[in-house]
């Protein structure tokens, strides 16, 4: 019993190594018969350093990531507070809603994206801009959830508030507002996502510096492996967004269960 | 004399509470209203100038031109919308059938999971957009490359979604399978899946909305044709006309394919929580 339950664990064991490995396999031999289409992982690894003594636009990759972060927080701090307002506003009067909210259920539906040529037409192609679009990128979400999270509080602990004689603002501020914390966090997860490829896509349609600039450069210059490394550093920012989002879940709503 | 004063007073209840909700609903079509006036106001009175911004007339009369006229972007309304659509159905299949039974089989069987996760934690954190270079690479700037796009927006949420499916199944349910001699197989084709059902369609809308979005992206960056490029061309025409036109067409499918989906959603999910 015991000899079957080791070769199993050891299977499941060696199995993402396997996968790990075709993966990188294929990349190498694939690469190395059409190096102009794909890049090599030494040539990755070559270009990634040479950025350092050779930067593009002025900056090496920090500098890139750099850039896209600051765009991505700046954007995403107006969107937290203008998504939570317009959540809580729309959430706990009705006239709101039907005033405020009408005219965001008008703007909602267009995805953030289609709202780049309209954006450039007014505030031209710099950084406000992309603000702007990344802004608008993540106030859906932020929005929607506050919304929600406002919505779901369990009649039960209102109630409880009410019993306890609670005033309005008490109610709010010490029951409505906690309850609904980790649907707005939620929100904030999404937001960051939303955000993260806006600001790519933005910066793919006209920008001087970032990550999405990185790799258009790599499309226009033909340069297989700059587009590599944007593309491998992007991976590799988004899956530290995702933990960095994650980790303010657990700092903020520490009550929260999780799966896995 | 009191059973006439209460039902009077019920019925006034009533009435007040109608009363409310009417009011409210007036509130919302006022402000509509309003929004419509004021914009084609101040561009008709050029507090703000046309070249910047288009009356709710001008964009009305670019859509029935946009029917029959080929325009600066060289296809008709229809030819854009249709152009966008095959795209964005087509990656959305594709990703669908892909994803979702991959992603249930990784819930279920440990030795998909461990096989499939790492490299889906590598193709996770990019999105969509950030395949543009690779599939332009690879595959050139036509139909296929835009179709992958869409895959891959499509792919990751169907995966993560039906993956999480069925690993909320109840283990008390799995048991009572087991005690009625199920095998594994039949106990996930019958209790995993069945149980995963709603979180995978919740799973196929966000993909929805996902793809979608891919598609304006990739049609912006890359195409000659579609919703996307008719709003790039505006911009290149000068024609806000047409881009707005274009950002009230991509939003209003949007709404027509959630609605679409939501049927078909109930339909699937008839009598479950």
């Amino acid at each position: 019993m015991l000899k079957k339950n080791q070769i199993r664990k050891i299977i499941l064991n060696i199995f993402p190594v396997i996968s790990i490995g075709l993966l990188i396999t294929v990349w190498v031999l694939f690469s190395n018969a059409h190096p102009n289409l794909l890049a090599t992982p030494r040539m990755v690894f070559d270009r990634a350093i040479r950025m350092f003594e050779h930067p593009i636009g002025g900056m090496n990759i920090f500098g890139h990531i750099w850039v896209s972060m600051k765009r991505i927080f700046i954007a995403l701090g107006i969107a937290l507070v203008l998504g939570i307002l317009l959540g809580l506003i729309m959430a706990v009067s009705r006239f709101g809603k039907a005033t405020l909210g009408t005219i965001y259920n008008l703007i909602k539906p267009i995805p953030p994206l289609a709202w780049v040529p309209m954006i450039t037409v007014w505030f031209g192609i710099g950084e406000l801009s992309k603000i702007i679009l990344v802004t608008r990128g993540g106030l859906n979400p932020i929005t929607d959830n506050t919304y929600t999270g406002v919505r779901i509080t369990d009649k039960n602990l209102i109630d409880v508030g009410r019993v306890a004689r609670a005033s309005n603002s008490q109610l709010f501020r010490l029951i409505i507002l906690p309850a609904s914390l980790p649907s707005i966090i939620a929100g904030f997860k999404n937001a960051l996502t939303n955000c993260f490829m806006v600001v790519l896509a933005a910066e793919m349609m006209g920008a001087q510096a970032g990550l999405g600039f990185l790799i258009t450069r790599g499309i226009m210059a033909v340069d297989p492996p700059i587009i590599l490394v944007g593309m491998i550093t992007i991976g590799i920012v988004g899956a530290l967004l995702s933990a960095f989002a994650s980790y303010v879940e657990r700092i903020t709503c520490p009550w929260i269960r999780r799966i896995n | 004399m009191e059973k006439a004063t209460v039902q009077s007073s019920n019925v006034d209840l009533i009435n007040q509470k109608k009363k409310k909700q009417f009011n409210y609903t007036l509130v919302s079509i006022i402000t509509l209203i309003l929004f419509f006036v004021v914009w084609q106001l101040i561009v008709q009175y050029e507090i703000v100038s046309s070249r910047i911004l288009a009356s709710p007339i001008d964009i009305a009369r670019a859509f029935i031109e946009k029917l029959t006229k080929e325009g600066p972007d060289g296809a008709t309304l229809q030819e854009n919308v249709w152009a966008s659509m095959k795209i964005a159905m087509t990656g959305y299949f594709f990703g669908c059938i892909t994803g979702v039974p991959i992603g249930l089989l990784m819930g279920w069987y440990k030795p998909v999971d461990r096989f499939v996760r790492p490299v889906f934690d590598l193709i996770r954190p990019i999105p969509p957009v950030g395949w543009i270079p690779i599939s332009l690479l690879l595959l050139g700037f036509g139909f296929r490359a835009k179709v992958l796009i869409i895959f891959f927006g499509t792919f990751v949420p169907c995966i993560i979604n039906s993956q999480t499916g069925v690993l909320l199944t109840p283990q008390s349910l799995i048991d009572v399978a087991k005690t009625f001699g199920a095998k594994d197989f039949e106990i996930f084709r019958k209790v995993g899946i069945p149980y995963a059902l709603p979180l995978v369609f919740t799973g196929l809308r966000i993909a929805l909305a996902s793809s979608w979005g891919a598609l304006v992206a990739a049609e912006m960056l890359a195409a000659n044709a579609g919703l996307g490029n008719m709003i790039v061309m505006g911009r290149q025409f000068v024609r806000t006309d047409l881009i707005i036109l274009g950002m009230v067409v991509i939003g209003f499918i949007g709404i027509i394919l959630v609605s679409i989906f939501d049927q078909i959603e109930k339909f699937f999910l008839k009598g479950r929580i």
